[in-house]
Order: C-alpha cells, then sequence, then structure tokens
C-alpha cells in the first residue's frame, strides 16, 4: 500500500491520506474485513503525527469506508456501491450548500455563483487534460 | 470550586468534542489529570484548574520562556513537591506520586542528572540499580546507535566532557532503556542538531507504537516547528496559565491563517485574533467563526502551522512589549 504525501501542497496531510486510501478502497486494493495499518504504526512509518492519521481514519469512517473496533483497530467495510454513490452525493450536497451560504454573505446573486462553479470545472478540466 | 466540579466542566467540553463526527472524544483517556495545580513564587504564580493528558498520544507544552513549563514539569515528575492540588497518575484512584508511578515515568530536562564525574559506563550501573525495568543492552544500542561518545561508544568518557546535545542524548539513552508508561521531557530539542530533533521525533513516535496506545509523551520546547510533526494535543502556557489547548488537528480548524490588502487592514483588524500588517497588505490568524466578518474582502485562507497558532495565541497572551 504505497502511500506518498505532499508538506507544502497546501492540501492538508489527513486528507491525502484519506484520499489515498479511500482510493485503494474503492479499487478493491484493500478488501473488505481488511485491516488499515494501526494509526501509531502509520504514523511512525510517514512520520507523521499520530493525531493526523487518526483524522485521516476517522474522516473514512464518517464516509462509512473503515469500521472502528474497539482496541483492534480500522477495518474497510463491505463495499455498497449505490451506498457510496449516495454518501458521495450527500457530500457534494453538503459542500455547494456551504457554498451557496458563503455567496449569500458575500451578496452574490444565483447567477454569479453558476458562473463561478463553471469556471472551477473547467479549470479542473485543464487541469486534467 | 471543589474538586469534582472541576472535572464535571471539563467532561462537558468533551462531551462537545462529540458533536464532530470521529471517536477522539470517546477515545480519550487519560495518563495523568491534575486539579488546581497551584506554586506561588514572588510575582508568578503557577495555576493550573485542571490538566489532561490524553494516553498514547504526545502532548507539546509550549509557552514564553518563564511561562511556567519547567516548573510544572517539575511538579508533574515529582521534582518539587511544594506546590497545591491533586495528582492522579494512569488513572489511578490515590492521588500523588510513589515510587512506584516513578517506576513509569521517564524523565530528561534541562540540567543534567547525572553527577559530571559519572562514566557512559557508571550511568548505566546507577540506573541499573536505580530502577527494576532497566534494560542495559537496550541503553548500550541506544548510545551506540545515537553516537554517544564519538562512534564505537566510549563508556569511560565522562558526563562533563560530553557536549549538551550528547548529554541530552545520553540522558535519552537511559530513559529509553527502562519500561515506562509516560516520558516527561523538558525541552529534550533545544540542544539537538537538527538531525537529532529528526531522531528525536522518531524516537517518539517509535515509542508511541510499541505502546500501542498505553504510552504517552509530553514535552516542553521552544522549537516547535522542529516538534510539529510529532505533536498530537499542544497546550499552550502563558504566566503560569493555560491559555489555549487542544489536539493540533482542531486548532488547525479553530484557527485559520488570513492573507489580505492592506486597503482592508483596518476592518479585518477588527475581527482577526493577530495581525501583522505592511503597505503590502496584511496577514495573521483569524478564529474560523469569526471568518465571517471579513466577508467581501480579497483574502487568501490557509490552514495555520502550529507554530503560527502557538505564535498568535503567545502574543495575544503576553505581557511582552505591551503597551500600558
Amino acid at each position: 500500500m504505497p502511500l506518498k504525501l505532499l508538506q507544502n501542497s497546501g492540501v492538508p496531510i489527513y486528507q491525502q491520506i484519506a484520499e489515498q486510501l479511500r482510493a485503494d478502497i474503492l479499487a478493491g486494493k484493500l478488501k473488505e474485513g481488511e485491516y488499515l495499518p494501526s494509526i501509531r504504526g502509520l504514523a511512525k512509518d510517514l512520520r507523521i503525527s499520530v493525531i493526523t492519521t487518526m483524522k485521516a481514519y476517522e474522516q473514512l469512517e464518517a464516509e462509512g469506508l473503515v469500521t472502528a473496533a474497539q482496541g483492534k483497530g480500522f477495518y474497510v467495510n463491505a463495499q455498497d456501491s449505490e451506498m457510496l454513490k449516495e454518501q458521495h452525493l450527500r457530500r457534494v450536497e453538503e459542500a455547494l450548500a456551504e457554498a451557496i451560504r458563503a455567496a449569500r454573505i458575500a451578496g452574490m446573486t444565483g447567477k454569479e455563483l453558476q458562473e463561478i462553479l463553471r469556471t472551477l470545472l473547467d479549470m479542473q478540466d485543464e487541469k486534467e487534460s | 470550586m471543589s474538586k469534582k466540579d472541576v472535572k464535571t466542566t471539563k467532561e462537558i467540553q468533551f462531551n462537545d468534542k462529540t458533536d464532530r463526527p470521529g471517536q477522539t472524544a470517546q477515545m480519550w483517556q487519560k495518563a495523568l489529570q491534575a486539579w488546581n495545580l497551584k506554586k506561588n513564587f514572588k510575582g508568578f504564580q503557577l495555576s493550573v484548574p485542571g490538566l489532561e493528558l490524553p494516553k498514547g498520544f504526545a502532548t507539546a507544552l509550549i509557552g514564553e520562556n518563564g511561562a511556567g513549563k519547567t516548573t510544572l514539569l517539575n511538579i508533574l515528575t515529582g521534582i518539587r513537591l511544594d506546590y497545591k492540588g491533586e495528582i492522579s497518575y494512569f488513572g489511578r484512584q490515590e492521588k500523588g506520586i510513589d515510587a512506584s508511578v516513578q517506576e513509569r515515568i521517564g524523565y530528561t530536562g534541562p540540567g543534567s542528572y547525572f553527577l559530571p564525574q559519572w562514566t557512559i559506563r557508571q550511568v548505566e550501573e546507577i540506573s541499573e540499580l536505580l530502577f527494576d525495568n532497566f534494560h542495559k543492552d537496550r541503553y548500550r544500542a541506544l548510545c551506540e546507535e545515537l553516537g554517544i561518545g564519538g562512534s564505537g561508544t566510549d563508556v569511560s568518557k565522562q558526563v562533563k566532557s560530553l557536549s549538551d546535545g550528547n548529554r541530552m542524548k545520553l540522558m535519552l539513552a537511559a530513559v529509553l532503556a527502562r519500561d515506562t508508561s509516560l516520558l516527561i521531557l523538558d525541552e529534550p530539542a533545544s540542544p539537538l542538531d537538527p538531525l537529532m530533533r529528526d531522531r528525536l521525533c522518531d524516537m517518539i513516535r517509535n515509542y508511541l507504537d510499541q505502546g500501542g496506545g498505553e504510552k504517552t509523551v509530553f514535552f516542553s520546547t521552544h522549537n516547535i516547528a522542529d516538534m510539529e510533526s510529532v505533536t498530537d494535543y499542544a497546550i499552550i502556557l502563558e504566566h503560569g496559565n493555560i491559555v489555549e489547548e487542544g489536539f493540533v488537528e482542531e486548532l488547525k480548524e479553530k484557527y485559520i491563517c488570513v492573507k489580505g490588502e492592506a486597503a482592508d487592514a483596518e476592518r479585518a483588524g477588527e475581527a482577526m485574533f493577530s495581525m501583522h500588517r505592511s503597505a503590502y497588505g496584511f496577514e495573521g490568524i483569524c478564529l474560523a467563526r469569526n471568518l465571517e466578518r471579513l466577508a467581501g474582502m480579497d483574502i487568501t485562507l490557509e490552514t495555520p502551522t502550529l507554530s503560527q497558532i502557538a505564535v498568535a495565541v503567545m502574543k495575544a497572551n503576553t505581557n511582552l512589549g505591551k503597551k500600558a
């Protein structure tokens, strides 16, 4: 399970860990029932703090990808693709709702907000192409 | 306030943390708890109504010179017994320190607790006499590994002939050669070179990993940046009071680093927690909950480092350079 962390990418370390583990879980590289490395073992290997690995695991747990077993660590859940899709949809909705709130405070119109979303999507596409 | 009341208020705070997803609050067990710690000096009072070290984590004690860090650590290690208040170690019912507790605590401090004329070998012999859980093979391996007394470790070398850095390494070797549950390290990074500081962080992570959640580290430091990668929980002490504390990942959500335009500096200043302004713009730390008050300004947000947070909190609480 290779993990690559960037110290100065602007993306918090815990998110980088969560993203990479999430990808491994969704791709089936980490199988159902399999235990993730212990939080302190991973912290030691990645040379980061325990709380950072813990936060990454907690995020995966909140997404329903893993379950914490008392005293035994975190194991990978069965991945129900419908449920996963649902979960991701919820995250998208939450994030967009947050954006709408911020836009209201800044006095932006719905149109302006859509404009921003379109621009960001274009930028992302460009980055990926 | 009675001891019990203090505990209750603390617990209410922890329950707040369960609002967010995650298990931190439930997993939170304490390696050490203290209530109403007080120590008076002329013109200075250490006053800590409640102190708790999360078990299985590394906690950093941060604060200005003279904030009371060493006094607090000396109280916790039993070096200083002339204080008011109560301490419970490892969840024990009975309060205070005794031999069985001391056996489980490893301590290194700014001075040397080895006599100057002792040799590296004598430190081993004395440690063996003093502690049941001292492993001399581990001590020797560590001395070798850390290069104390040059490569090949000259065990006849006297403590007084060692550099400050090597003396610190010797203390660490002696402490890590024991089976302990709690390390209390007073400024361990200060005398060490950058390479050894890196090594120190590895040693702390290793210790925590070996403990599997049962071993705890509490260290004071001025070298926040060097120690950040090993800091799980931070306690900031100013004038003998705890002015901020929390798990680092939570502090990084509570405070946000903001950069903005000079034209907005005046207005931003009212909402910012701490800030520095120049002709080119302003930058500083803002409480996340006050971020809304910067709406409409052209600002850049960044997750702060622990040093940035600590400096901002220290600045907000210092007496140093404050106008009367």
